[in-house]
């Protein structure tokens, strides 16, 4: 084998050069790489920074809870799917046999909310006296209340309401002992939530509205209960809480995957599948253009050889063989592509940035390195037909031609 | 390379010889010979013009000759090697080392600058980056553009684009010098200024020249001309 010449880095420098004598062209020729790579920087950054922003809030709400749902985790989705199983109150009861642990049932519905001629639709929460002691935003003593178990027990027509809805709904006006009207039931309002608040599944409770179940369940005249949480008192015993729930609402529920216990683990991970399958899904439409844009540069190489056909007879006469002729091309094409690549990811990670102060996104130093990765790839690829053309060419025809 | 260059330089040895050279071409289903079996000798030190008229077949022959083309039969001997069993890269290797090319459109790199044209050839030679510089420096003085290195074609006159040209085809200290119309694109006096360069080259460097033009006055100046007609060869030397 002969030895390599001219050496890698002579021709890297002449290809520079000559990428450099057509400078708009160059840009032109980049900007596919540049707009592929950067989709696939900022919608990989979008998927890692809503991964992180739900595992946070996940975190946050503490790992001692057990989620029971109808069906599979899988099938959990869309709401209210009717192939599904719905709980009951005597399932709740049941549940409620478990030593050092709360179960907290909900149901939640979405309605219209009046006061005087303000309405509102909004998320409408029936639950119970015990899920109110576990939020985080319960009213502050200015703000009124929680209902009381006695009020649960008896069905009184109380309601507790986000802050969000409150301005809604009263403006500045105040609010305690006021009436709303929901689906015909005129209830008192009782308190206020603090902002920022969020139910035991994380929901955020600053637009939604609280009543008892009892008095919810004879609104909508059933006893279906949506969600069932079970809170461990001691995080140590999650585990066998955990068997505990299961063995007790397969009693019930003969079919396995009729329902399921989750801890927050195996929900955070399967959060986590969908959030990553969205993101390879996101990103392989981004990929799309990075095909375009590689297609591009092979157009333009293509373009290139053809424009420098005499240049290449001459090179040959004088030396050059062939293999010299192809990498100085595909070196030209890769030098193309890696400058899309790299202004690809500068741009991709600014967008990121500026993303983020709106939306959770967060750049990795993995999809850089993947995204340089496959813009050099596309070169290589796309670069190898126009560069083995080139080498291709016999001296005499590429001389003549004009 | 080394088998090249061969040590023994008999006095007899022709630098290049063609042995019954046969070139046919295809053209829309017919074949015709361009080279219909051409015998010649060209020695070290010799200056020879090769004329004919157009569709003679001297450019044909050029480029045999320039290792360019292989021929469909007869051999072709460079310095006692027949090149017919060499490769592709073989073939580039002794045309970068033993031949230097001319052509009649210069053939210079546009926004290149002149030096950066000369050295071309280096860049696929043994020598070592560091003294193409240089060496290109030298061959520019030689053909007297020292004040041009950083000149690009554009910015240089005909004469002054073939002199780079021939600057690029030393630099390599070549044995043979190949030239097709040199002269073919310059008005004449640029033409005569090339043709005293490579007098020059002969005579006071020893430099052997073949240099291909239909201008048969031209040829006169040559120490032989070899006449080709119909892809034979008429005048001057037969086998």
């Amino acid at each position: 084998m002969l030895k390599l010449k001219p050496s890698i880095d002579d021709l890297t420098k002449s290809a520079i050069r000559s990428i450099l004598k057509n400078k708009s062209r160059t840009f032109l020729t980049s900007l596919g790489i540049i707009i592929g790579v950067s989709s696939v920087i900022l919608l990989v950054s979008i998927g890692n920074g809503l991964k992180a922003y739900v595992s946070d809030q996940f975190e946050s709400l503490g790992s001692n809870l057990l989620f029971v749902m109808p069906g599979t985790i899988a099938e959990n989705g869309p709401r209210g799917s009717s192939s599904l199983v719905k709980f009951t109150e005597k399932d709740v009861s049941n549940l409620k046999k478990i030593n050092n642990a709360v179960v907290l049932p909900m149901v939640e519905t979405r309605g219209k909310v009046k006061y005087l001629k303000n309405e509102e639709k909004t998320t409408i929460l029936f639950t119970t006296y015990d899920y109110g002691k576990n939020m985080n935003s319960l009213p502050s003593s200015s703000n009124g209340r929680w209902f009381t178990q006695s009020e649960e027990n008896q069905k009184a027509k109380v309601a507790i309401i986000g802050p969000e809805l409150k301005t809604k709904l009263f403006g500045d006006a105040s609010f305690l002992n006021k009436k709303i009207n929901y689906s015909g039931t005129n209830f008192k309002v009782i308190g206020v939530l603090d902002s920022k608040g969020r139910g035991i599944g994380g929901q955020s409770s600053d637009n939604a509205i609280y009543i008892p179940i009892s008095v919810g369940f004879v609104i909508v005249n059933n006893h279906d209960v949506q969600s069932i949480v079970i809170k461990a008192d001691n995080k140590e015993d999650t585990e066998i809480i955990k068997k505990e729930a299961k063995e007790i609402m397969s009693k019930n529920y003969k079919k396995e995957d009729s329902f399921t216990v989750a801890d927050q683990a195996t929900i955070l991970s399967s959060i986590n599948t969908i959030l990553n399958t969205l993101t390879i899904a996101l990103s392989g439409i981004a990929a799309i253009s990075l095909i375009v844009g590689g297609i591009g540069i092979m157009n333009i190489m293509l373009v290139t050889v053809n424009e420098r056909t005499r240049e290449i007879g001459l090179r040959k006469a004088i030396g050059a063989y062939p293999r010299a002729i192809l990498l100085q091309f595909l070196i030209e094409a890769i030098i193309l592509s890696c400058l899309g690549g790299g202004i690809g990811i500068i741009l991709g990670s600014l967008g990121a940035i500026g993303i983020d102060k709106i939306f959770p996104a967060k750049v990795t130093l993995n999809s850089v390195i993947l995204a340089f990765g496959v813009s050099t790839a596309v070169g290589i690829i796309f670069g190898v037909a126009p560069a083995r053309k080139a080498s291709k060419l016999s001296p005499i025809d590429a001389l003549r031609y004009e | 390379m080394n088998m090249i260059k061969s040590s023994s330089k008999k006095a007899k040895t022709p630098l290049l010889e063609l042995r019954n050279v046969v070139k046919t071409y295809t053209l829309g289903g017919t074949k015709f010979n361009a080279l219909d079996g051409v015998c010649c000798k060209i020695f070290d030190g010799e200056f020879v013009a090769i004329t004919g008229a157009s569709g003679s077949g001297k450019s044909t022959l050029m480029h045999i000759i320039g290792l360019l083309d292989l021929p469909t039969s007869g051999e072709v001997i460079l310095e006692g090697k027949n090149i017919a069993n060499l490769s592709e890269n073989q073939l580039a290797q002794i045309r970068n080392v033993t031949l230097g090319f001319v052509f009649q459109q210069f053939n210079l790199l546009s926004k290149t600058p002149a030096i950066e044209n000369v050295i071309l050839p280096l860049l696929y030679s043994d020598i070592p980056t560091s003294k193409h510089y240089q060496m290109g420096l030298e061959m520019l003085k030689k053909v007297e553009l020292s004040d041009k290195i950083q000149n690009t074609p554009g910015q240089l006159s005909g004469g002054q684009q073939q002199r780079v040209a021939i600057a690029r085809a030393l630099v390599n200290n070549p044995k043979i010098i190949l030239a097709d119309e040199p002269t073919g694109n310059l008005d004449s006096k640029s033409g005569k200024e090339i043709m005293d360069l490579f007098h020059y080259l002969n005579e006071k460097e020893g430099r052997t020249i073949v240099f291909v033009t239909h201008d048969l006055n031209l040829a006169k100046q040559a120490q032989r001309i070899i006449i080709i007609k119909d892809g034979k060869i008429v005048g001057e030397e037969k086998c």
